[in-house]
């Protein structure tokens, strides 16, 4: 296989010599061939629709790891929050889907093709609408550039992603290697997603928030609220393992929004329809 | 933020935003009478100034220290750490019966679920879950409607450096 790779990669340099003129010994050389075709169907895109298969996989995975919380009024409160900042995006069609987790782990979690899901843990931290859509258009961010199939990409699994660019999967769901694609995309959640990409999730959650007419400050307002929990609360081992620094974070919106937001400062936070919408008063 | 506050008192609860906590600027920090850039300076607080934190209002957060209250940059603070557990508590912990420290639900001994490392690598799909999940997505009209009860309003705003 390493071979395979090595002459893969000359290939697509453009720099395999004449097997006559360099001995590689038992090369399989269709395999070969075969493996550039799923590294070039693999760079490029999965469709749509493909990419919301594999989403609703992961999805349910999580579901199976954390019920929904069972309180439809804030399920429908945070779907109306989210699906009007979706609006505000390149992607304001998928068929984007939100919902609370029954959980007091503090995170929040996005899948391919529309799927974000908050934990109660998360919103329990939280003191607007502004904050929620801070958080939510964080994870909307990671939906429309598509960081989780970069990192399942990144995880070895260059032939299962080109398989599915090949529309070699059948739909039914019960395809072994769309099962195999969805284990690791479950898995990218415990081990994070380049720190990168959450930075660009961060600057780019702020400007959406802004855009749908929240005080673009929820987000920054939430890591710095994360930022007063005791490290050692199992509560926010996963969200502080498979995320930058907090500090950090903090800093780069600091440097990237100053200035750029000036105008911006008298939109609404909404903290009295949040509480509402919620049922509940500060204690 | 006089209307939030009003609004608040009508619905019978307080100004959201860490009532009680505390923070420390994190370099020098020019206190202002007012939330604005070019409010009154009151002070100039220096860097690992506690101060108690009493609201956020946009990019600046109402502080109180021993002698004046008046609003920094929210930017410029770094609340402190809570002793034990999570702090900030919004009021919905109760209502949601949120563990006021630790996982109440997901230990190994009661059940496997959860959203730990180990139990997100073991967790099994539940369609039933998603099915439920999807009768509260919202349409496109929907959202609208809800976005102009607030209301809030559309405007463009370009992505920050990078971000596309």
């Amino acid at each position: 296989m390493r071979m395979n790779q090595t002459i893969v990669m000359l290939y697509l340099l453009g720099i395999v010599l004449p097997a006559a003129a360099f001995d590689f010994g038992s090369v399989d050389w269709k395999k070969a061939a075969e493996t550039v075709k799923k590294v070039q169907k693999a760079n490029a895109d999965i469709s749509e629709p493909q990419e919301i298969q594999l989403g609703e996989g992961i999805a349910s995975n999580l579901l199976g790891a954390a019920p929904l919380l069972d309180n439809p009024a804030a399920q429908q409160y945070v779907n109306r929050v989210g699906r009007w900042l979706a609006l505000q995006t390149e992607r304001p069609d998928l068929p984007w889907q939100f919902g609370v987790l029954d959980d007091n782990d503090v995170n929040a979690f996005a899948a391919p093709g529309g799927y974000v899901f908050i934990t109660k843990g998360l919103l329990a931290q939280m003191n607007s609408e502004a904050e929620l859509a801070g958080v939510l258009a964080h994870e909307i961010s990671h939906v429309l550039r598509k960081h989780h199939l970069q990192a399942i990409k990144k995880g070895a699994r260059t032939e299962l992603m080109a398989d599915l660019a090949n529309e070699a999967l059948q739909t039914n769901g019960a395809d072994p290697r769309l099962s195999k694609l969805v284990s690791a995309g479950t898995e990218v959640y415990a081990r994070g997603l380049d720190k990168n990409d959450e930075f660009e999730a961060d600057r780019m959650g702020v400007v959406i928030a802004a855009r749908g007419g929240y005080d673009p400050y929820g987000l920054p307002a939430v890591l710095q609220t994360l930022q007063s929990i005791n490290p050692g609360d199992s509560s926010v081992a996963l969200m502080f393992k498979t995320h930058p620094a907090l500090a950090d974070r903090l800093s780069l919106l600091d440097q990237q929004m100053s200035g750029h937001f000036d105008s911006l400062e008298n939109q609404p936070d909404l903290a009295p329809r949040f509480f509402k919408a919620l049922g509940a008063g500060k204690k | 933020m006089k209307n939030i506050v009003a609004l608040c008192l009508l619905f019978g609860f307080v100004p959201a935003a860490w009532a009680g906590g505390y923070a420390y600027t994190i370099r020098p920090s020019e206190m202002k009478a007012k939330p604005f850039s070019d409010a009154q300076t009151l002070t100039t607080l220096p860097p690992r100034s506690r101060v108690e934190v009493l609201t956020r209002q946009a990019s600046w957060t109402e502080v109180k220290t021993a002698t004046q209250t008046g609003w920094v940059k929210m930017l410029s603070l770094q609340l402190e750490k809570s002793g034990q557990g999570k702090s900030g508590d919004n009021g919905l912990s109760a209502l949601f019966n949120v563990a006021s420290t630790g996982r109440s639900n997901s230990t190994v001994t009661t059940g496997i679920r959860g959203l730990s490392e180990e139990q997100l690598a073991n967790t099994k799909p539940n369609p039933q879950a998603l099915q439920a999940a999807k009768k509260y997505a919202v349409s496109r009209e929907d959202a609208q409607r809800f976005a102009a009860e607030a209301p809030l309003k559309a405007r463009s705003v370009g992505y920050l450096n990078g971000g596309q």
